[in-house]
């Protein structure tokens, strides 16, 4: 497979990638990647209704998280991020999974509550290796993160 | 994760469906942060209203009434909000019913505030207290000395079932040091006010990555209870802040050296005049002068809080509404005094609600088409809520300032002069 670069030079597509991680909720989903090198809060950044970045000025303000995998770094704000990431669910507006730096107690809660498999603290730097769009398969059970690298 | 024969037999299911689904949610959270077992708890705090329905009659199914202390959250009040003439109080009361009846068999406590240090019921140092709501975890964390980790609502109704929580995270000694320091750069802090602290927090909130602890340097000795807690609690506003101590005021922190366990801090947050003059332009988001709500008690009102509110209202009457978040038994000491007599005849209301996220005069989906379009307050952490949940204008100023928009309907406040 080829894909045009950045620069307009053709590239190769390297083969599939691995990577370890620790699990911080169990269960296996895959989805198109979406990278943000900041902090996430589920109460204030994600809108319930309708699975956009709703928080203002976010750099990611209008994405949608619903079927990704969101990569980014570690969770942050409110202790209603549990029941705010619920809300969400209920209405299928959650990420397919969760791959962060390090996780905290109410990120870790929020996804093992609703049942959103995630990893964190993996072996090498995601945020570099995986880019927006990639397709990445997360078995948070083996604590393996894969996807077509380049 | 250890568990003992008790705590094998609860998630076998040998007793009911509701403790089998904490504790099972307990060794998950656990483990993920390789947790050695769980610990028994002084007492548990959770938030009933807050807790989506389903999820809190999973928890709550077949459990009888726990042996230790359970407390609660601000609740809301959908029968006052109706006498107020708020619209859509009536979609709120069906579902809050039913959870403050189950809320009631299991013999827990109606404390019904984010500040229950102020009735009586506030940890030791040592105490092991998971809960929920970030502004009590922090205040017990460090203004009591309380070992009370990071933890999410859904999580603390688990604990308080179970009357266990996952021996981690800040219940462990070494994780209790600070690894951020703070120091005053230059700044007089001799005529400050209460909301002059909640601004210094929230700068400092902003500032530290994650939940790290923090230690703040260089303020008087002995603070008085009501700035401690405003600089404390404003932390987990603008961030994840779950234990800030304050040398020469916090039990952890009767010298810096105590405070970081002897070691450097892994970074360094210098505040001074420009830190303090930009969060206090950022936590005020208007655009014309007019107020028409005024909100006090973010964290619940002290009652010297409120001694000060009723003063400055002494004789006269408000043109907004105001709207004093406060616990009931902190209420009735107020009238007691003959202060909420004074704030009421001026117009003011009581309520043990969050008057930030769960403000009914700043919440559409509360008060419809009768919303406020502007709030005043005199809390950083109120500030942020409203503007954010409730999406509308927010003025922050001092007691005094609030008072006067009250009055006036207009917002005259100034950005202080820093020295």
């Amino acid at each position: 497979m080829r894909q045009r670069g950045h620069h307009g030079k053709v590239e190769r597509k390297n083969a599939k990638m691995e990577i370890r991680a620790h699990m911080v909720s169990a269960g296996k989903a895959e989805g198109e990647a979406l990278v943000y090198n900041g902090p996430f809060a589920f109460l204030g950044d994600l809108s319930p209704v309708t699975g956009l970045i709703c928080m203002p000025r976010h750099k990611l303000e209008g994405q949608s998280l619903v079927k990704k995998v969101f990569v980014f770094t570690t969770g942050k704000g409110s202790s209603g991020c549990d029941f705010a990431a619920w809300a969400a669910k209920k209405n299928g507006n959650v990420p397919a999974a969760i791959i962060c730096l390090e996780s905290e107690p109410v990120l870790s809660g929020a996804c093992i509550t609703t049942g959103i498999p995630a990893v964190d603290r993996p072996e090498k730097n995601v945020l570099e290796l995986i880019k927006t769009g990639n397709h990445v398969r997360v078995d948070a059970d083996a604590g393996i993160i894969e996807f077509e690298g380049k | 994760m250890l568990l003992t024969d008790e705590e094998k037999r609860m998630l076998g299911g040998e007793y009911c469906p509701g403790i089998q689904r904490s504790i099972d949610l307990l060794v998950k959270l656990g483990e993920s942060f390789d947790a050695e077992r769980l610990v028994p708890i002084s007492y548990g705090h959770i938030s009933y209203d807050f807790s989506p329905e389903e999820f809190w009659d999973l928890m709550t199914e077949g459990v009888p009434p726990t042996p230790h202390r359970v407390t609660t959250h601000p609740s809301n009040s959908p029968e006052i909000w109706k006498e107020w003439g708020l619209p859509l109080a009536d979609n709120w009361v069906g579902e809050h019913e039913r959870k403050l009846k189950r809320y009631k068999e299991l013999g827990w406590l109606r404390t019904e505030t984010c500040a229950e240090y102020l009735l009586g019921i506030f940890p030791r140092k040592g105490d092991i207290v998971p809960m929920g709501g970030s502004c009590m975890q922090v205040a017990n964390n460090s203004l009591f000395g309380a070992k009370v980790d990071r933890m999410g609502v859904l999580v603390s109704l688990a604990a308080a079932v179970c009357g266990r929580t996952p021996l981690m995270g800040l219940l462990l000694p070494e994780n209790r040091f600070a690894s951020h320091l703070v120091e005053l750069d230059d700044l007089d802090v001799t005529d400050w006010t209460m909301t002059h602290y909640h601004c210094l927090g929230y700068y400092i909130g902003d500032q530290v990555p994650g939940f790290k602890p923090v230690v703040v340097n260089g303020l008087p000795p002995r603070l008085p209870f009501d700035y401690a807690r405003a600089l404390v609690i404003s932390m987990p506003t603008s961030g994840a802040v779950t234990l800030a101590h304050i040398v020469g005021t916090t039990p952890e922190a009767p010298t810096l050296e105590e405070a970081t366990g002897d070691k450097r801090p892994e970074q360094v947050i210098r505040v001074g005049k420009r830190e303090m003059r930009e969060t206090w332009e950022r936590l005020n988001v208007w655009e014309d002068d007019t107020v028409e709500h005024v909100a006090f008690g973010c964290p619940h009102s002290t009652i010297d809080e409120i001694g000060r509110i009723a003063a400055l209202l002494e004789g006269k009457k408000v043109k907004t509404t105001l709207l004093i978040g406060a616990s009931a038994p902190v209420e009735a000491l107020a009238r007691r005094q003959g202060w909420a007599d004074t704030i009421e005849k001026a117009g003011g209301l009581f309520l043990p609600v969050c008057p930030s996220i769960g403000n009914p005069f700043t919440r559409a989906d509360i008060a419809g088409d009768k919303q406020a379009k502007s709030a005043a307050t005199n809390s950083a952490r109120s500030a942020h809520y409203i503007a954010s949940v409730g999406g509308v204008k927010v003025f922050f100023g001092t007691e005094e300032e609030c008072v006067n928009a009250a009055i006036t309907g207009r917002w005259k406040g100034k950005m202080p002069k820093w020295k």
